[in-house]
């Protein structure tokens, strides 16, 4: 799967849970950028890419994601 | 005394666990569940044939009634009711609120509660004894968690029917209770990602989620005679959680 691919499958899925079409997702990222983006939130933004790449995340490999870039490669690591 | 224990959701794993908690011989459960009277197989094999099982639809007015009136002709006035169904939770923002799916959990969870005590909380009041407990959840404590907006509303009604009850029948000596578990590791969580499940537990500050053999325990003493002048109550069972 292409990084391209990637990005725009998790930017998708921001614009889901974050009821937001115009969220534009840069690596530099954090959860300070988007207003509703806690930690409740982190998990479910993390649920929905697990369904959508067919992944499986540990909580410890995601618990101190720093950014979206830290995100997008994990999600790039587990994909293929 | 010999007791009559009607559960609802007893095919669950507390109920289950419950059943073989309390049961001493002599006594009758009604187990209630809803095409899954299969899991009681091995409840069975302890309680024999004082374990009478219920196939009942409670989203349905009709065989909730039909339930009802059966019990009150086999067996007359339970002298223990303890409810604990519900539907799975539905982690959805509010714009999404579906008030089907809300309805029904609000019939299973809170309307059939209160038409079995409306049916047989009058005979316990007469009789002067008798014990009811429902399930909460620790989320009715405190700020409840986003996302959860019908299991709240459900599981808030269904606390307000126990302090409402709890208050006009302390007067005859029957008690009513609710015990509210931290995230319990049950069948209840198999569609739950094990993400928010993993999360949970290491929010909790013993580093778990609740196990049926936490909560089980804390059940059978409300329902115990000794719990006689406690009522009202709701028991967190939450590890230091919420309280």
């Amino acid at each position: 799967m292409s990084e391209q691919e990637i990005f725009d499958g998790v930017q998708e899925i921001f614009r889901t849970v974050f009821d937001d079409d115009e969220i534009v997702l840069t690596r530099e990222m954090t959860a300070d950028d988007i207003e509703d983006w806690d930690s409740l939130e982190q998990i479910n933004l993390l649920v929905a890419i697990e369904k959508k790449f067919s992944i499986k995340f540990k909580l410890e490999d995601v618990k101190n994601l720093p950014n979206v870039g830290a995100m997008l490669d994990l999600v790039k690591r587990l994909a293929g | 005394m010999p007791y009559t224990y009607l559960i609802t959701g007893a095919t669950s794993d507390v109920g289950a666990a419950l059943i073989r908690r309390v049961w001493k011989p002599g006594d009758i459960i009604l187990a209630q569940g809803a095409n899954d009277l299969d899991r009681l197989d091995g409840v069975r094999e302890l309680c024999g044939d004082a374990l009478h099982c219920y196939n009942v639809d409670l989203t349905g007015e009709e065989s909730l009634t039909a339930f009802i009136e059966e019990i009150r002709r086999d067996f007359g006035c339970p002298t223990h009711i303890v409810h604990l169904p519900a539907l799975r939770v539905i982690n959805t923002k509010f714009r999404n609120f579906d008030e089907q799916r809300f309805l029904l959990d609000f019939n299973v969870q809170v309307l059939s509660a209160l038409r079995i005590c409306k049916a047989f909380l009058p005979g316990m009041m007469k009789a002067k004894f008798g014990r009811l407990l429902f399930m909460l959840t620790d989320y009715i404590i405190g700020v409840p968690p986003k996302n959860t907006t019908a299991y709240i509303v459900a599981k808030n009604a269904l606390r307000g029917l126990a302090r409402s009850l709890a208050t006009e029948a302390a007067p005859s000596g029957v008690t009513v209770n609710c015990v509210a578990p931290y995230m319990m590791e049950t069948r209840f969580l198999q569609d739950t990602p094990d993400l928010i499940v993993e999360a949970s537990a290491a929010a909790n500050p013993m580093g778990r989620n609740a196990r049926v053999e936490d909560v089980v325990p804390a059940m059978a003493f409300l329902l115990s005679d000794e719990a006689g002048f406690i009522s009202g109550a709701e028991l967190p069972v939450t590890g230091g959680a919420k309280y």
